[in-house]
């Protein structure tokens, strides 16, 4: 078995709220090996956006240590977590969060801006991303012009756009408004084959769980179970 | 070789092209360190049409303002400020408006009515005679009537002030003018403005029928023109054509008619350069003292003493201009910017999170914010006093508030890089505290469930 792409170990998070502490995460350890879909499942408040967030280098843990590959992310500075962010994590909300006011072509070139690579490199990255996702006829469409489920498509094609090596996912299927969520699971599962992509996912619903290789159950910020999947 | 910097030189001194020139080498420097967000800062600003051009026509309209009361300023300043060295005297009739004096006072005034040795004389001199005629005297409306500066012509060069600001084009007609009208008395310059209100061309010839002057009437040719601006309304006549035609006028009329009412009347202005305050004060002196001068009296006084006496009445109220207005005008700008911009970055907090998601550090979010606020303070800068300029100036012709000689005001061209340079610093001390917010935006507070 190769080392595993995530290694986490002791991790402790705790957001203060005026003399309160609220420990959210607690001495928690995980490791994911390069190339697994694991699903992240628990009741609400649980912590799993909170986990989800500090692996994708969008928080800073309070105690323990975060290796993404070679690199150990809970010492990293705001600034340097941003650029490692750019290369290394594609990230997928739960309600898409597009720019409004840019195409769906503008919206997936938006995280190659940050990357040195010329003009013509950039277009062909995000036209191979959006035809990925099967959206090559919507370049020019804006959001507000899309489905739920062709805002979420152009939601996953940004996240790989950069060829990341994360996927992170926080309830991707979990809007209530979007009866896309199969198309959605279909789509990521295929995209893990294609590209052999490692994608960790907070999710509520079982069918994605049913997809995934691992299911972890995370508790009042502990990791309580690990399942196989159904 | 030498054309090249000549080019680059006379652009320099051109305030319009300099402006210019900053705000594409800002634009083209941002564009670059920027131009694959620029288009992100644009289609941001246009998101909201309304509250964008809302911000952009209130940085205007108080740039607009700013203009009007720094070109006041400016030109107060100008006209004030005595220059300590090669500084002019105006000698006029003491004790009545408008100065009339005999034009045989000319000769010895030129001197500075030196008559000692050791008396001071002046290093240049000029006369001024006015004569004002109408080029249709059965329909004499604004635009027919043309007021001429009589002079000798080669003075214009030394004695005028703000000739030295024409382009070097310019300089070199009026050069040929000058010499033309040394050489035929007829020919006449005239402002390009008075030209155009006139309809006429260079080239043509007037038949101006004296209106201050009666029964004298000029034919002339128009060898050249003044440039738009300070003397785009002005023209200049050889005093000797005038003088010549009075004597004529009185040679063949004396008997008939009596000699002309404006004889010993036709001098109206004497100015004399002196190198500095000391020379000013014993030259006044010694031209007050003098017996030649007596019927009627004159006076002798510094161009700009006369107009700081005038504005000494008005000294607090300009001060007040200064120092609270003008302050308070940037403070307000600063305050509708940053309004703006902080309830525009309120509205993006969770924009702003996904940019951070996506790799934006704190400083390139911030570099956003402040980019859509400048952009906004610049182009509306730029706007407002390019369209004060070529509004006031060109369209009503200054602003109409006479004093000395200047029949009105202009907005100075340096008023082209005010605008925006004063939209882009309020702009940027507006937008600071709302761009701090947005770089400091957090990512984990914006997407988690805080219950
Ligand atoms: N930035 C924050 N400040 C304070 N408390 C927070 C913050 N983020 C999350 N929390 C708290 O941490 C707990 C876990 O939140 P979260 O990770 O979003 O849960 P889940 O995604 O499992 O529903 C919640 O009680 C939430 O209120
Ligand atoms: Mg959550």
């Amino acid at each position: 078995m190769t080392e595993p792409i995530v290694r986490v170990g002791g991790l402790h998070k705790y957001f203060r709220r005026g003399s309160e502490q609220i420990d959210v995460l607690i001495d928690l350890s995980l490791d994911v090996p390069e190339g697994e879909y694991l699903a992240l499942m628990g009741p609400s408040g649980s912590g799993k956006t909170t986990l989800l967030n500090l692996i994708a280098g969008l928080d800073q843990p309070s105690d323990g240590e975060i290796w993404v590959g070679d690199h150990l992310i809970s010492a990293m500075s705001e600034a340097e977590l941003a650029r490692w962010r750019t290369r290394h994590v594609g990230f997928v909300f739960q309600f898409y969060h597009l720019l409004p006011v840019l195409t769906a072509y503008e919206n997936v070139e938006l995280p190659l801006l940050l990357l040195p690579m010329s003009a013509a490199e950039r277009r062909q990255q995000v036209l191979t991303a959006l035809d990925l996702v099967g959206l090559s006829d919507r370049l020019r469409h804006r959001p507000g012009q899309l489905s739920g489920g062709q805002q979420q498509r152009v939601g996953i094609a940004r996240a790989i756009v950069t060829d990341p090596t994360l996927i992170v996912a926080d309830e991707p299927t979990g809007d209530p408004a979007a009866r896309s969520a199969e198309e959605i699971l279909n789509l990521i599962v295929e995209l893990k084959r294609g590209l052999n992509k490692t994608i960790l996912m907070v999710t509520h619903d079982p069918r994605a769980a049913a997809r995934a290789e691992r299911v972890l159950h995370l508790e009042k910020g502990c990791l309580v179970r690990e399942t196989a999947p159904v | 070789m030498s054309s090249i910097e000549e080019c680059v030189e006379a652009a320099l001194r051109e305030p319009l092209y300099v402006a210019c020139a900053s705000v594409a080498v800002l634009l083209v420097a941002g564009a670059v360190a920027y131009y694959k967000q620029l288009r992100f800062i644009v289609k941001s600003l246009n998101r909201n049409k309304l509250r964008t051009g809302l911000t952009g026509v209130a940085t205007a309209v108080l740039v607009f303002i700013i203009t009007l009361i720094w070109s006041i300023l400016w030109f107060l300043d100008l006209v004030t400020t005595e220059k300590a060295k090669d500084f002019k005297a105006i000698v006029t009739e003491r004790w009545q408006l408008p100065s009339q004096m005999p034009v045989s006072y000319g000769n010895s005034l030129a001197e500075g009515a030196a008559s000692r040795p050791g008396d001071i004389v002046p290093q240049d001199n000029m006369t001024w005679q006015f004569f004002g005629g109408t080029i249709d005297p059965a329909k004499r409306t604004r635009e027919n009537i043309v007021f001429f500066f009589c002079m000798e012509p080669r003075k214009l060069l030394t004695m005028m002030d703000g000739i030295d600001e024409f382009s070097e084009t310019d300089l070199e007609k009026l050069k040929r003018a000058i010499s033309e009208m040394e050489k035929d008395k007829r020919k006449v310059v005239i402002g390009k403005e008075r030209l155009e209100a006139m309809n006429k061309k260079v080239g043509e010839r007037l038949k101006v029928t004296g209106m201050n002057y009666q029964d004298i009437d000029l034919e002339v040719e128009i060898i050249g023109e003044f440039p738009a601006g300070r003397y785009g309304q002005s023209a200049v006549m050889n005093r000797d054509y005038l003088n010549d035609a009075m004597d004529d006028y009185n040679r063949r009329l004396a008997k008939s008619k009596g000699k002309h009412p404006l004889t010993e009347k036709s001098l109206n202005l004497v100015w004399l350069k002196i190198p500095d305050t000391d020379a000013f004060r014993r030259l006044s002196e010694q031209i007050e003292s003098s017996s030649l001068y007596t019927n009627p009296a004159v006076k002798c006084e510094t161009a700009s003493s006369g107009v700081a006496s005038f504005l000494d009445a008005y000294r607090d109220l300009i001060w007040g201009m200064r120092w609270l207005l003008v302050p308070a005008i940037l403070v307000t700008m600063s305050l509708v910017i940053a309004n703006a911009i902080s309830i525009s970055v309120r509205e993006r907090r969770t924009e702003m999170a996904v940019l951070k998601v996506l790799g934006y550090s704190p400083g390139q979010v911030m570099g956003l914010v402040l980019g859509e606020a400048l952009l906004v303070g610049v182009v509306g800068g730029l706007l407002s006093s390019a369209g004060t300029y070529y509004f006031i100036n060109e369209v009503m012709g200054g602003v109409k508030f006479p004093i000395a000689f200047f029949p009105a005001f202009k907005i100075p061209r340096d008023a082209l890089w005010w605008g925006p340079m004063i939209g882009g610093l309020t702009a940027f001390a507006g937008s600071f505290a709302p761009a701090l917010a947005a770089r400091s935006v957090k990512v984990s507070e914006v997407f988690s469930k805080i219950s």
